[in-house]
């Protein structure tokens, strides 16, 4: 990308005389260009550098946000933020929902794109009822799975149950590992049609020669799922699941809402327990260590797709 | 070789989406029933045309307010956010110099790093500049999403065609109007598409709202729906009924862009 822009800039004037005139014009301009980095860098500085500088020297500290006496304690709060009940929990929780609904929605998405991609009456239907839960706020979604899922015996799923098996009341929030599966099942409910739609714009992509080439050497549709699509639709799923794995590592509004980290701290996430102990408490050393740790995770996972799609781009391409 | 229409994937598929669309079914039906017709029969469909519920959330939830509370937030963030991606997008596309790209590399950490990295600090900060709790102090935290922005930009600018951007400055253009009045126009486009995700984004958006307001009368829609589940926790055709009035905006905004946002789905997608 850099070599076109510098034989744009560096391109010699057109005529000697002209370009006396125009290196004055040229510096001016790029003193005026340069301006128009002065809003970014603002953004950049204020809300990233310093902010990101501050959490990094916070998590060395003991500062509290009120005493001005600001102890240096060396790792002590990455220690405890890898020994403290809580935050473990909430480490636990991240990444469990990170990984299952990563997986869960991948499983989910791919076929229901191979489907998607094929004509049959409804289509149109099935796609928007599968898109939607993409559209509202996913807290929103929360608080009314929330009702939905109420462990009462009057919850609304409890009360389908009950009419029509009777059974239960089942506890869908309130025991440890339902309340889990509980928030990932909404989580690849929400997810797997906007995940869906985007494997389905790089099906579309896909030219339908290779499937009649493949027809007529005898691929069977097994074959074809597994040798044709799933290789070509390797991009996609590095892309998706990248954006699952950020996305699930940064997970705050689905358990809040629908579960508020609860029973006890077995919903709980990394985001939440930044707010509760950063904001809330004030132990701005604890949060900001356990901050630090999170950066470095999401970073890891940047840095691994884009290691992977690189890879991938020189395999395919 | 066509494709036939299969009718066992129609059925199929019907019964799975309808099976995926009963909680949405299930919360837009039971607004029109009282409490007692909705614990008698949940699924079905409503005997009468039955408004109370509208009327009284009406009556009892600011909705109005909170409405207009996210919608300056929106407008205000997102002007913010594409005037500091797309100055940035120009500025970087005019001058490769070296000290742009060593820059424009560093703007990546701002596509990276998450937002609960730097949530503390810019608590304090906006405690400090006593811009917590205002609407004011949200748009400041969310034209933090203007990097974002600047990368689809920039993607968008390198592949426009400089010679217009040359021609123009031959012409006698200065960069302020080579910006206004040829590279704004030209990258219209992209600033769509950027425009429609981060306005999903921002409308949606409840942990920043969440953590940075906290008078009743700032609350934008996500957030003031969190707040009123406490009042409704035993009326649920009530809670329900603000669900589906804070749905009515989004869905309406979906409907309108809907083009925009497939493509853009794949658009985005490829370049993140």
């Amino acid at each position: 990308m850099s070599t076109p822009l510098l034989t744009r800039t560096e391109a010699p004037s057109p005529a000697p005389v002209r370009a006396e005139r125009s290196t004055w014009a040229r510096a001016r301009d790029a003193s005026a260009n340069q301006l128009f980095l002065v809003p970014v860098a603002l953004v950049f500085i204020v809300l990233l550098v310093i902010p990101l500088t501050q959490t990094f020297y916070w998590s060395f500290t003991d500062f509290t946000g009120y005493s001005a006496d600001v102890k240096f304690v060396g790792l002590s709060n990455y220690h405890k933020v890898l020994t403290d009940p809580s935050m473990l929990a909430g480490l636990g929780f991240t990444l469990a929902y990170t990984i299952g609904t990563a997986v869960l929605i991948t499983a989910c998405a791919i076929p229901l794109a191979v489907v998607l991609n094929k004509k049959f009456f409804g289509r149109n239907f099935v796609r928007s009822v599968f898109f939607f839960p993409a559209i509202p706020s996913i807290a929103i979604l929360g608080l009314v799975w929330g009702y939905i899922l109420s462990p009462l015996g009057s919850g609304v799923l409890n009360s389908v149950l009950q009419s029509l098996f009777h059974a239960g009341p089942y506890p869908w929030l309130s025991d440890d590992t339902l309340a889990r599966l509980s928030v990932i099942v909404v989580a690849v409910w929400g997810g797997a049609g906007w995940h869906a739609m985007l494997y389905l714009a790089y099906l579309q992509s896909i030219p339908a020669d290779y499937y009649e080439v493949a027809t007529i050497d005898g691929a069977s549709a097994r074959q074809q799922f597994f040798h044709l699509t799933l290789p070509l639709l390797t991009p996609a799923i590095v892309i998706s699941n990248f954006l699952l794995m950020t996305g699930g590592l940064k997970v705050f509004d689905l358990p809040f809402t629908l579960t508020k980290g609860g029973p006890g701290y077995s919903t709980y996430t990394i985001t939440q327990s930044i707010i509760t102990s950063g904001v809330a408490q004030g132990r701005y050393g604890l949060a900001s260590a356990l901050a630090v740790l999170f950066t470095f995770a999401v970073a890891l996972v940047a840095v691994a797709q884009l290691w992977a799609s690189r890879r991938i781009e020189r395999r395919v391409l | 070789m066509k494709q036939r229409r299969s009718p066992i994937t129609s059925v199929v598929m019907i019964a799975l989406a309808c099976l995926v669309g009963v909680p949405l079914y299930y919360i837009v039906v039971n607004t029109f029933k009282t409490q007692q017709e909705m614990a008698k029969s949940p699924l079905a469909l409503p005997t009468s045309l039955f408004l109370d519920n509208y009327q009284r959330i009406f009556e009892t939830v600011p909705l109005g307010r909170s409405f207009l509370n996210t919608l300056v937030v929106t407008i205000a963030a997102l002007l913010v956010q594409l005037f500091v991606g797309s100055t940035a997008a120009y500025a970087m596309a005019m001058r490769a110099s070296r000290f742009n790209r060593i820059f424009g590399a560093l703007l990546l950490l701002g596509f990276i790093v998450p937002g609960q990295s730097t949530l503390i600090p810019l608590y304090r900060l906006l405690v400090g500049a006593e811009l917590v709790d205002t609407l004011r102090g949200l748009v400041i935290i969310y034209s933090g999403g203007a990097i974002f922005c600047y990368f689809l930009i920039q993607a968008y600018i390198s592949r426009l065609p400089f010679e217009i951007i040359e021609a123009a400055r031959i012409d006698g253009a200065g960069p302020f109007q080579i910006y206004w009045r040829i590279v704004l126009p030209l990258i219209r486009p992209i600033l769509v598409t950027v425009g429609i995700f981060q306005t999903m984004g921002i409308w949606n958006d409840f942990i920043t709202p969440n953590v940075f307001l906290s008078s009743p009368e700032k609350s934008t829609l996500v957030l003031q729906v969190y707040r009123s589940v406490g009042e409704f926790s035993t009326d649920w055709p009530a809670f329900m009924t603000m669900s589906v009035l804070v749905l009515v905006p989004m869905v309406v905004f979906f409907v309108l862009t809907q083009r925009h946002i497939v493509s853009g789905l794949l658009a985005g997608s490829v370049k993140s």
